[in-house]
């Protein structure tokens, strides 16, 4: 197998072990299991956000430790469950989220295609603040991944959506991630999104009992 | 122009009287503060009578140990003032404003009193009131300084963590936070600035017209002080959240989000 994250011996705060977990490269993993079980944590230790208590994660072969963890970020862009947006409209957003990046700004139509990609085709002068927050989840994700990441960590990314409208998004993410060569990793609850769109699943055993 | 007329006693405390028109008001509108205003009035008459018996003490005395006590208390005093308004910060932050407001208040008094009026450091008679003004000032600015990156800081976590997650440094995050406060704290002083001489004259500038010093003379202390009061606010400000902000994040940048809120 080509992996592209590994962990080895991992634990958090000394209340979360996790397995050993190996991500395959260009492909769709997903990670389930009981709230608390350190999901979101782990997606953290991924893109460097929060270090292990214990263990390692390797990328690409090279320890976390010993990367520039910005630069890691800007590969492994972990996309979380809280989005957040600037006031104004859509089309500010892009450009305020490129201005902390210091990339150069997409032009209008590349936008449009982010957008449709994650099912938000709205007006890009369409005003964030009166957006619902499925809508405003949508639209972060289409500007993150705009960015072109190496590796994309989705955080329940469909929590906030009808069944339909879940299945469509990942129907297109997954063929884009496909199309740019993206491992895609997605923290989900849902069964018979896991069953469509998973090609391979982690489960994380749920917390030990602390004993008071 | 001629010396400020010596306040009998009795006559003193008639100015007593006037509380008791706020005390009325107090009870008018059903403001709980009336035991605050009492406690307030006495704490300050007492205060402010150890004040002049200290001063009075230090003046007929001079001596560079009273100097250098008396700002080793003032700069002790404002540093806990500040930081008991902004309780729960880390360590390492309480220190960077511990050290700003010191160095650059001290660092202002010092270059007021030796160099712009040419008097000694150890004069008390300049030393102490001056100091206590630039003091008092930065006292204000930091503590709104501070107040206002930590309650932004606290309160913008989630687009703190959206830009962290997409690979922006945490300098590039925080700095913005750190320009707005700073503004925020300096407002205060442009403001009353703006209004100078015009509104009110400034307390500095109506006891030295009172005391029978020509306005001329007063205007130009003023003008000084002024300028030294916005000098200092600006540095201990500057000085506070940029060495302040640093301690927020690691070398893995990584922020840490309860560093302004711990207990």
């Amino acid at each position: 197998m080509d992996t592209i994250l590994a962990a080895k011996n991992l634990c958090f705060l000394e209340k979360i072990t996790y397995p050993n977990i190996d991500i395959e490269r260009n492909r769709a993993t997903f990670i389930c299991g009981e709230s608390g079980c350190g999901k979101s944590t782990l997606l953290k230790i991924f893109n460097g956000t929060v270090s292990p208590s214990r263990g390692e994660v390797t990328y690409n072969g090279a320890s976390l430790t010993a990367l520039n963890t910005v630069r890691l970020r800007r590969e492994v862009l972990l996309i979380a469950q809280t989005v957040f947006l600037f006031d104004g409209t859509i089309e500010d957003n892009f450009r305020q989220y490129y201005a902390f990046r210091e990339q150069p700004l997409l032009p209008a139509n590349e936008m449009k295609i982010y957008l449709s990609l994650c099912c938000a085709n709205f007006d890009l002068l369409m005003d964030c603040a009166t957006m619902s927050g499925g809508e405003r989840q949508r639209v972060f994700i289409a500007i993150c991944l705009s960015f072109l990441p190496k590796v994309v960590l989705l955080d329940e990314p469909t929590s906030a959506l009808d069944e339909k409208t879940a299945n469509q998004f990942f129907i297109s993410i997954c063929q884009f991630c496909t199309q740019n060569s993206i491992t895609l990793i997605v923290v989900s609850h849902d069964k018979s999104l896991i069953d469509r769109y998973a090609d391979n699943t982690i489960t994380l055993a749920a917390p030990k009992e602390t004993i008071i | 122009m001629r010396g400020i007329v010596e306040m009998q006693l009795w006559q003193f405390a008639l100015i007593y009287l006037l509380l008791i028109i706020v005390l009325i008001v107090m009870k008018k509108c059903h403001i709980n503060q009336s035991k605050l205003l009492i406690i307030a009035s006495v704490r300050m008459t007492v205060q402010l009578i150890l004040a002049g018996l200290i001063l009075t003490y230090i003046f007929e005395n001079p001596h560079p140990l009273f100097v250098l006590l008396y700002l080793t208390i003032m700069i002790t005093f404002a540093i806990h003032r500040v930081l008991s308004q902004n309780k729960g910060i880390n360590y390492r932050f309480k220190l960077a404003i511990g050290m700003s407001l010191a160095v650059s208040g001290l660092c202002i008094v010092a270059f007021f009193i030796c160099i712009v009026i040419g008097e000694s450091i150890f004069n008390p008679q300049y030393i102490v009131p001056i100091s206590g003004m630039i003091m008092g000032n930065a006292m204000t600015g930091a503590s709104l300084g501070v107040k206002t990156f930590r309650e932004s800081f606290n309160g913008q976590t989630s687009k703190i963590t959206a830009l962290l997650n997409i690979g922006v440094t945490p300098q590039k995050i925080l700095l913005p936070f750190v320009n707005q406060a700073i503004e925020t704290a300096l407002l205060p002083t442009l403001n009353s600035m703006l209004g100078m001489g015009i509104v009110a004259l400034p307390g500095m500038m109506t006891g030295q017209i009172l005391s029978g010093t020509l306005p001329t003379t007063a205007i130009l202390y003023q003008i000084a002080i002024m300028i030294a009061v916005c000098s200092v606010v600006c540095l201990s400000v500057f000085g506070s959240l940029y060495l302040g902000y640093k301690t927020l994040y690691n070398t893995q940048n990584q922020i840490d989000f309860a560093a302004l809120n711990k207990n």
